[in-house]
């Protein structure tokens, strides 16, 4: 389609999608799949997931929601943009509204969103001063800007009014849990408080120093701990992690698959070899899918972006 | 107390942790225990720190279990042998060969304990033949295995059958407390590993609209059906001595009655959950001779192939007189249930594999649209699909669309495959995180197994004192079991056609 600003041309977000004027996607909804002749398969429905950000950011979105349209979810793409007409397209249980001025934003939420069942605001950029209306709309906040640095430092604000988080964080999960499960053996906790170094080697630095962050607001850190961020040429956001002190070392390293994590803990007293577990499923529709099926206040992230935000 | 744990977003994981898998080279651990095991290594729900100790008759050797291990990867999870989870878990493999009945087996186990990790838990799984059990029980207390003064814990898995009677459940409790308190033993039934299971005690007690209807005032009835295509397989050897009533009734279904019967318990704790149950158990009345009918098939179709008669099974007796179906109509003696009829049937070579909870509601007290609708009104259903299509779903009346009133009735369906996405775990993958977690909740108590035994037992002397040449019969592949229809239709009520 013809962007009207740039007069660029560009894909529109669901291109198989039915063109309908903004005021008629409640009917388009509720026709879905009758019109052609199909019947639309009765499902639970779940929850609506709302994403915002600018185009070229939501074409890679729209295909993940629309898997989860086939599980129940109504998702609603919005792009940012100055649009007096913004361009509607309807697909099942997606709706895509293009180039929507963002003082429409909120209302097209409230307008659009299933009642009774959570909402859930996938942001992937924007201007940061929209997301205050859209936490009082949703019931959780998923973060995903290129770069975090403006939306991180409104997490605290953001959280008060509704459950927010992010996908960098999201992606950290197994790293997280697999560092955790060092800390279940006496003798690593014992060790704990003798690591004076953190090396985290990846792509992204701010995916590097959100762990950094997480370690250090966990475990109490004051300063005792070097904490160096590598970015490199690495294809993978976090490539490996060591928390140790020259002679002892817990260790996360991405397997030559890049599917798996290598473990290993070497510390007083405990060698216990390594083992390798899946990274889990890291594309964007699994990733985004897992934060639709969480609902509390994520206080662990909350502590982890404030301290991610004294890492150089 | 683990500094990082707080706001985790995977589920806890057990601390340390060794498995013993007595019957390691046998189909249950093949098929089900080590696929389950793979799938918690990939997905970090087991510790850090933790191994697998395999004992059977065989002399593998531990590479010899290891390639067991992947063979059955291989087989049963369609996992291939590049798998690096699979190799890395392999290495936590070991493998003690030889015969259960020898102490020095024993011996030789608490050395290995001790070389992998003596300050750890240790969850001992008897994945063998139910005669077996009293001797593995009594050797692992004689070699002091069933304590531990250290840090760490004992536990112990038992696979169904628990006991063949109630008598022998007694003395199989005996024996087991005699070296573990009943905290340490976990009684597995698999069923109670199912999503659907779980989610029934959801569904009943964290919605404020089921629980007011879930009585003799609005329910007419309940039906519960586990239904199963397979004739006995491999299994003869045990069903010719077990039987449906044995192999079914005692456990599973039981386990169902008790979850779809149970007052609301006062927290979602092993307790609370296994007080309530055990209160609606022991509210069912002692089954009169016609409220249980059984049959054995005869030969048929299922699934497009022909199948032959039980007695033509392979080692089946030629003149068995097992039962491979059963039915039955309980009675809660409850403020909740009186008058309310339960009917459980099950059986083997049915049409379908399915097992389901439906409760039937009663229908409006007035009939408003009898005269300007030709179609009768059905009953309400709420139908609970425990497998192979687990969710629920709820029929009601709605207008046929057109311009005369005629009723219609329809299907509101919720299913897990559909509505959350993602993969329901296994049971066993559920049961083995449980147990190395230390909660009980979906295990059996000793005082429920006693129990149901109990309630079944007497039915077994009846039939023993019978002593018939021949059972009813049912053709395999169809529903119709005339002794069984007989059952239920003498009350006005029909089985649902499933």
């Amino acid at each position: 389609m013809e962007n009207v600003v740039s007069g660029s041309s560009r894909e529109a977000l669901l291109p198989l999608g039915k063109e309908v004027p903004f005021a008629d996607i409640e009917l388009a909804l509720g026709r879905s799949g009758l019109d052609d002749g199909k019947r639309a398969p009765g499902r639970a429905l779940t929850a609506t997931i709302v994403v915002v950000g600018p185009h070229a950011r939501l074409a890679e979105a729209a295909q993940s929601v629309e898997q989860l349209t086939d599980v129940g979810v109504r998702a609603i793409l919005i792009s940012n943009g100055d649009n007096p007409s913004p361009s509607v397209r309807v697909l099942d249980h997606a709706v895509a509204i293009e180039e929507l001025r963002p003082e429409y934003l909120n209302n097209a939420v409230a307008a659009l969103r299933l009642s009774s069942l959570p909402t859930v605001v996938w942001w992937r950029g924007g201007n940061p001063e929209m997301l205050d209306g859209l936490a009082e709309l949703s019931d959780r906040l998923v973060l995903d800007a290129e770069d975090p640095a403006d939306v991180w430092s409104r997490v605290n604000a953001l959280s008060e009014r509704t459950a927010t988080s992010d996908l960098r964080w999201a992606r950290l999960t197994r790293w997280r849990a697999l560092m955790t499960q060092f800390f279940d053996i006496p003798e690593v906790r014992d060790s704990a408080g003798g690591f004076t170094r953190l090396t985290i080697d990846g792509a992204d630095s701010h995916a590097a120093r959100l762990y950094a962050g997480w370690l250090s607001s966990s475990l109490g850190w004051t300063g005792g701990v070097a904490i160096d961020v590598r970015p490199g040429a690495w294809t993978a956001a976090v490539q490996r992690i060591e928390l140790g002190n020259g002679d002892h070392a817990l260790t996360l390293a991405l397997g030559p698959s890049g599917r798996c994590i290598q473990a290993s803990a070497h510390v007083q007293g405990y060698d216990g070899g390594s083992r390798v577990v899946s990274l889990g499923d890291q594309c964007l529709t699994t990733v985004i899918g897992g934060e639709l099926r969480i609902r509390s206040r994520d206080q662990a992230f909350e502590r982890a972006v404030a301290a991610a935000q004294g890492v150089a | 107390m683990n500094p990082l744990q707080d706001g985790l977003r995977l589920e806890p994981t057990p601390g340390p942790a060794i498995l013993v898998i007595f019957g390691a080279s046998g189909d249950l651990t093949r098929r089900k225990l080590l696929p389950a095991l793979y799938r918690l290594s990939r997905d970090q729900r087991l510790p850090a720190r933790f191994s697998i100790v395999g004992v059977a008759r065989e002399e593998f050797g531990d590479q010899g279990f290891r390639d067991e291990f992947l063979e059955s990867l291989r087989e049963f999870a369609g996992v291939t042998h590049e798998d690096e989870v699979a190799h890395s878990l392999c290495e936590r493999l070991h493998y003690i060969g030889g015969d259960f009945q020898n102490p020095a087996i024993y011996q030789q186990l608490a050395a290995q304990i001790q070389t992998i990790d003596a300050t750890g838990g240790v969850l001992f799984y008897l994945a063998i033949p139910p005669g077996a059990y009293p001797n593995v029980i009594e050797q692992l207390g004689a070699a002091g295995l069933a304590t531990t003064t250290g840090p760490g814990w004992r536990r112990i898995i038992i696979e169904k059958p628990f006991g063949t009677d109630l008598r022998t459940a007694r003395e199989l409790n005996g024996i087991v407390h005699q070296h573990f308190a009943e905290e340490q033993v976990f009684r597995i039934d698999h069923y109670l590993g199912k999503e659907t299971v779980q989610n029934l005690m959801v569904f009943r007690f964290a919605n404020g609209m089921f629980e007011p209807v879930w009585n003799r005032r609005y329910i007419d009835h309940v039906q519960i059906t586990a239904a199963e295509t397979v004739g006995v397989e491999r299994r003869a050897a045990y069903y010719e001595g077990a039987g449906a009533l044995r192999d079914m009734v005692q456990n599973h279904l039981m386990q169902l009655l008790s979850l779809v019967a149970m007052e609301p318990p006062i927290a979602f704790t092993a307790e609370s959950v296994r007080d309530r149950k055990m209160d609606a158990l022991l509210s069912v009345q002692p089954l009169a001779g016609e409220h249980v009918v059984r049959a054995q098939y005869r030969g048929g179709w299922v699934a497009g192939a022909e199948v032959p008669a039980y007695r033509q099974e392979p080692s089946v007796a030629a003149a068995s007189t097992t039962e491979t179906f059963v039915a039955l109509r309980l009675q809660l003696d409850s403020w909740r249930w009186a008058g309310v009829p339960f009917f459980l049937r099950t059986g083997k070579r049915l049409p379908k594999r399915t097992t389901e909870i439906a409760i039937q509601f009663r229908r409006p007290p007035l009939q408003i649209f009898k005269r300007v609708s030709r179609s009768s009104v059905a009953p309400n259903l709420l139908i609970i699909n425990v497998q192979p299509d687990e969710g629920i779903s709820v029929r009601f009346e709605a207008k046929l669309p057109g311009t005369r009133m005629q009723l219609a009735p329809v299907m509101m369906n919720f299913r897990y495959g559909t509505a959350f996405g993602g993969s329901v775990p296994e049971a066993y993958e559920t049961l083995l995180l449980d147990a190395m977690l230390g909660d009980p909740t979906l295990f059996a108590r000793h005082d429920f197994v006693e129990s149901s035994w109990a309630l079944i037992t007497p039915i077994h002397e009846r039939w023993g004192a019978e002593a018939r040449a021949t059972l009813p019969d049912y053709e395999a592949g169809e529903w119709r079991c005339d002794e069984s229809d007989a059952l239920i239709e003498r009350e006005g009520r029909r089985w649902r056609t499933l």
